[in-house]
């Protein structure tokens, strides 16, 4: 192989994109964007979720726990409690006034406090007391979101167990205590982050690949270069090296709006991180090569990019893992190479991890990178 | 080296695409060092023999050997250039960038490079506009800058696939003084040309149609053999014989 032929080409990709500022702007921006709407999307706890309270307890004494409780809540900035209903406020039937603005999507919960809420607490005997003599809230759930679904009753949860702690020293008879091996004070943003800059790298070598070598086809420019002593080896290589480094400036970008805007974690080795992408980028450009054979236009390649995009989306543990993806689905999970990517990249952006944990990962990349050049060859050469 | 002195040779070429035979059974023995222009319709297999004589396209059937190696060449050298009928040239770079590509690819030293591109820009006419991208210049010059591509390696052998399509008359007339001054240094030059005044300026023209070559010849002695007075119509009289 011939290094100046093969840079010949490199240069030649690298400066292609010069000249096009649109698509420098697509190969800069997109994962940029893509990382700032993830983030800001995903990354941001629940806040301020609609809810009506709609408190029927009579109380015990000069005490009502479903106050105190109401009055933590307000405290809490998941909740946004829009309206506090009680007996005086001249509702015939303030239950199903609440159950309403859940209907009608003007809130999202509505939390009801019985009239005997904190005497059921109050005579509460533990080990003499039925099942029906616990004090219980009822929730009207709007469950149509599970991620705010689940915050409400997490939020109301939490308050009741604070309040009842503090007030009467009740307390769960179990207590799990966790000590967090990996992943400290991370928050949901630094795991989907590696996914993220792997999911940004693979679309755009794959996509630019498909497009530029479906244009080379097409316009006999590729012909005219197989004229020259230029090798198809070198030709494959040369287009490699151009989309490796495209993907590692890719992941530079992402990697610094990251740290920048959501301050995600990287407990490992960069430059380990830098190298996964790097074969994932050169890898994709291969697969690019070789589905673009299989079209005439740049209508027909463009048609296999969902094809590629979605399963690798859904199925490689960019936001779920894939222990969540069904079993009939998983060797699906395997046979993809961001599955390997996201993993590797998370192992040593999260835990930490180094060469000799994320090898496995690297190898399975390398393989997939060297079979799709190999295969890119031996295509070309058929012709 | 070329086989006894010939720079082409072909024997049975054949190439069928599906139920279609592009070319059919070629026998070609080109000269080095001649100007040779294969002449006939669109479709009569000039840029498909070219193709296959690149290597761009397997044949089905027959042999050809190319400066004295058989095709496909395995190691190909820089001393063949190729010049397609369409433009193959990458429309977002500059005429310079293109042209130090091929040069790259063709393992040029970039001092001789420079002096070459210069040479080079300077017959096509373009070297005002080296610095501007193929994909903002006319259609003609597209296509010179197409030619410049080709002529910059210095090759010992050129296909050129249509050099003078869209090319108005001063600089075609250009391109052939060009021509003869590269065949004045040894090149062997094989274009291809539907434009039947052209052919007449080759050293050997080679007629096809269907796919087959009806006559061989320098233009003269096929003028004599059929006693017209241009090509066209010798042409015409070549497929009126193989036809009837």
């Amino acid at each position: 192989m011939n290094a100046k032929r093969t840079f010949a080409v490199t240069r030649k990709v690298l400066r292609s994109l010069r000249h096009d500022r649109r698509t420098v702007g697509f190969l800069v921006l997109m994962p940029i964007f893509m990382i700032a709407i993830f983030g800001f999307t995903f990354g941001g706890e629940v806040k301020g979720v609609e809810v009506y309270v709609v408190n029927l307890d009579e109380g015990a004494g000069n005490v009502s726990y479903a106050d105190l409780i109401v009055a933590n809540l307000q405290h809490d900035e998941t909740l946004n409690i829009k309206e506090i209903i009680t007996p005086s406020s001249g509702l015939a039937d303030p239950v199903a006034y609440g159950r309403d603005k859940v209907v009608n999507g003007e809130a999202w919960a509505c939390i009801v406090f019985p009239a005997d809420f904190t005497l059921d607490i109050v005579t509460y005997v533990p080990g003499n007391s039925s099942i029906l003599d616990t004090a219980s809230i009822t929730m009207l759930l709007d469950g149509s979101n599970t991620n705010i679904m689940q915050s409400v009753t997490s939020t109301v949860q939490t308050s009741m167990a604070v309040v009842l702690y503090q007030d009467i020293g009740f307390t769960s008879p179990v207590r799990v205590s966790v000590d967090m091996v990996y992943g400290d004070d991370m928050e949901f943003i630094d795991t989907f982050a590696p996914g993220v800059i792997s999911l940004a790298v693979m679309m755009v070598t794959f996509m630019l690949s498909i497009i530029s070598f479906i244009h080379e086809r097409t316009t006999g420019t590729l012909a005219r270069l197989l004229s020259t002593p230029v090798t198809e080896g070198e030709v494959v290589m040369g287009y490699a090296i151009a989309f490796g480094l495209i993907g590692l400036v890719q992941s530079l970008m992402v990697l610094a709006t990251a740290l920048i805007l959501f301050d995600v974690q990287v407990e490992g080795s960069l430059l380990l991180v830098l190298l996964i992408i790097f074969l994932l980028g050169v890898g994709m450009q291969g697969l690019g090569f070789l589905l673009s054979a299989n079209a005439r236009t740049e209508f027909q390649a463009i048609q296999f990019i969902p094809l590629i995009l979605f399963p690798s989306i859904l199925l490689s543990g960019v936001f779920w893992p894939i222990q969540a993806v069904p079993e009939v689905l998983r060797p699906i999970s395997y046979f993809l190479p961001l599955t390997y990517a996201v993993d590797g990249a998370r192992s040593v952006m999260v835990r930490g991890w180094g060469l000799e944990q994320v090898w496995p990962d690297l190898v399975i990349l390398t393989l997939f990178a060297a079979a799709m050049l190999a295969l890119s060859v031996l295509l070309m050469k058929r012709r | 080296m070329a086989d006894d002195g010939y720079a082409v040779i072909t024997e049975g070429l054949r190439k069928e695409y599906a139920d279609i035979v592009a070319v059919a059974d070629l026998r070609l023995r080109i000269p080095s060092g001649c100007i040779y222009g294969l002449i006939g319709p669109n479709g009569s297999g000039k840029t498909t023999a070219i193709k296959v004589l690149m290597g761009l396209v397997r044949s089905t059937a027959g042999s050809a050997t190319v400066l004295g190696q058989p095709v496909p060449i395995k190691a190909k050298d820089n001393r063949v250039s190729y010049m397609p009928q369409e433009l193959a040239l990458y429309t977002d770079l500059t005429v310079h960038e293109n042209a130090q590509l091929f040069s790259e690819l063709n393992d040029m030293e970039p001092s001789t490079f420079m002096e070459r591109e210069k040479e080079v820009l300077q017959v096509v006419g373009l070297l005002e506009r080296k610095d501007d991208l193929v994909g903002h210049l006319s259609g003609g010059m597209q296509h010179r800058a197409s030619l410049a591509c080709a002529l910059i390696s210095v090759p010992t052998l050129m296909f050129l696939d249509e050099p003078t399509v869209g090319v108005d008359p001063e600089l075609r007339s250009g391109f052939w003084e060009h021509f003869r001054m590269l065949k004045g240094k040894g090149m062997t030059v094989v274009l291809t040309t539907h434009y039947m005044d052209e052919a007449s300026r080759c050293d050997l023209v080679g007629m096809m149609h269907k796919g087959r070559l009806i006559a061989e010849g320098a233009p003269a002695d096929l003028l004599q053999e059929t006693g017209r007075d241009n090509l066209e119509d010798a042409f015409m009289e070549f497929i009126r014989r193989c036809c009837s």
